[in-house]
């Protein structure tokens, strides 16, 4: 889907996260074009999540970071991406419905004052049926399984119209056939023009269902097709030691 | 009959009755948030922290309430400005600043010799309310509303999801300081009548118990200004037939209504009620 001679949709240069002397990520340059599925992979701590949060602009960071070519100050100028963050950041108990949870997507289009209208609940009765989550709007967060609360994050994402998601972890612990069903999602959307990037800790499904692999750790280590990320050479220099990612060399397979 | 009629037959309390339901509509309809928020802490010290206004404003003569505002103003911009210390947390800060204003408020009302009692503004008078006092709150209570209403969505985004609702254009730290500033109303609208001990009860205990039976938050919302009407009106009439202190008598009432809801609910939050859709 990804048109080489586009423009980037998403280009980040330099980018570095440091909490007092500690960096947590530096010298991080890709970009990325409109509809590309994109596995970030790396072991716990290697900063996948601090890169997204960077991205959006949730912590502070060096370097750039453009959206559609705009260079990116602050939030207002990243609303053309949604960052998903993992399952165990969210409320579930909340009382808001699945419905409600879409809709907030739709506020980007509006002032604080004002109320969704009837085309806003239209995109995200949309949204949430291109997720096949449709008729769902009134159910309980606590009402779904682990897949089905990412699609109505994902839901959520394309209520927003964003160009870009971010989906933290998305995958961790959802079972085998809702990992599936969401993977169909995102290929749908990386069909339809959605750029994904989704980090993961599952090198066999980037391997197999992914178009592109960036791997990190502390700085960006690899950046390619999964045939050319998910080799001995660049798994030792993301993952650690031979012996260390000798685990993740045989999950790639 | 009369049991429920007698009450109402006095022009004094009558005017209880008004304040006690102003507090049910304005309490719940802020308390929501301060309970889905888990700001109850921050409820406390801000109703026990506004008694240093109080003291301050009776030993200089002007309105009490007045004194109650300036004083949860003051509070609200400390409690934003130092509640990001990291090093601390933020349960820290609240609580070394509502004691300490706390603190100022009980050594000014100890030192007047005017023959006040600290008790009339730690548990209130709701029997000494003027209709002065009443539109006061009526002003502030409903400008209250007016806000929470406007803000609801803004509410909702950036209680559920801070980061997301900043992605899409919410400013969440106004939100927060607005929340925090309502806070401070509703201490000063509940000051008289309940007074600053009793007021985190009416700004938590309804819609606590809202929560539990609540689908939404239209809901919540809604059966907390309910349950904090009814839990106003029932307890002033019981404090009128026992000759019990009317603000702690009103909090044993919201404190019943909370228990018995709970277990009533209890079935419903069992583990096995949760099912997926597939």
């Amino acid at each position: 889907m990804s048109d080489a001679s586009a423009p980037p949709i998403l280009e980040v240069r330099d980018l570095g996260v440091h909490y007092g002397e500690r960096h947590a990520l530096h010298d991080v340059s890709f970009a990325v074009g409109r509809g590309e599925l994109i596995a970030v992979i790396g072991p716990n701590g290697a900063g996948k999540s601090t890169m997204f949060k960077a991205i959006c602009g949730l912590v502070n960071h060096d370097g750039v970071v453009e959206v559609n070519g705009v260079h990116c100050h602050d939030h207002t100028d990243r609303m053309d991406l949604a960052y998903i963050p993992q399952r165990n950041d969210s409320d579930l108990h909340f009382p808001i419905t699945v419905g409600e949870l879409v809709l907030a997507g739709r506020r980007r289009f509006r002032r604080w004052y004002q109320r969704p209208t009837v085309a806003d609940r239209a995109a995200a009765e949309a949204a949430l049926a291109r997720v096949q989550l449709g008729g769902a709007g009134d159910r309980a967060l606590t009402e779904l399984s682990g897949g089905q609360l990412q699609r109505a994050y994902v839901a959520r994402a394309l209520a927003q119209e964003a160009s870009v998601v971010l989906l933290d972890e998305s995958l961790s612990g959802v079972d085998q056939p809702s990992t599936l069903e969401l993977l169909d999602v995102f290929e749908s959307l990386a069909a339809q023009g959605t750029t994904l990037l989704v980090a993961t800790h599952d090198l066999a499904l980037a391997r197999r269902r992914f178009t592109r692999c960036l791997a990190v750790n502390g700085t960006l280590r690899a950046d390619g097709p999964p045939a050319t990320v998910l080799t001995t050479e660049a798994l030792d220099s993301t993952f650690g030691s031979a012996d260390g990612s000798r685990g993740f060399r045989a999950l790639a397979d | 009959m009369h049991w429920l009629t007698d009450p109402f037959q006095a022009d004094f309390m009558q005017r209880a009755f008004i304040a006690a339901i102003i507090i049910g509509v304005v309490a719940p309809v802020v308390g929501t948030w301060v309970v889905l928020r888990r700001m109850a802490n921050l409820g406390d010290a801000m109703s026990h922290g506004t008694l240093a206004g109080v003291g301050i404003a009776y030993a200089a003569g002007i309105n009490v309430l007045f004194g109650a505002m300036g004083a949860g103003l003051v509070l609200a911009f400390l409690l934003l400005a130092f509640s990001g210390n990291r090093r601390l947390g933020q349960e820290t800060v609240i609580t070394v600043l509502g004691t300490a204003f706390f603190a100022l408020g009980v050594v000014v009302i100890s030192r007047l010799d005017t023959g006040v009692e600290l008790t009339h503004f730690l548990f209130g008078r709701v029997l000494t309310v003027q209709w002065s006092d009443i539109w006061l709150n009526l002003a502030l209570g409903g400008a209250t509303v007016l806000i929470v209403m406007l803000m609801f969505g803004e509410l909702r985004l950036a209680t559920f999801d801070h980061v997301q609702a900043e992605q899409v254009g919410v400013h969440v730290e106004l939100v927060q300081a607005v929340l925090v500033m309502l806070l401070a109303v509703v201490v000063v609208i509940s000051l008289r009548a309940v007074g600053t001990v009793m007021t985190v009860t009416m700004l938590v205990t309804p819609a606590a118990t809202a929560r539990l039976i609540a689908r939404n938050l239209r809901q919540m919302t809604l059966w907390g200004v309910a349950f904090g009407v009814g839990e106003g009106v029932v307890g002033l009439m019981l404090a009128y037939h026992l000759s019990s202190a009317p603000g702690a008598t009103i909090g044993l009432v919201a404190a019943a209504v909370f228990a018995i809801v709970f277990v009533l609910t209890l079935p419903r939050r069992m583990p096995h009620h949760h099912r997926p859709l597939d």
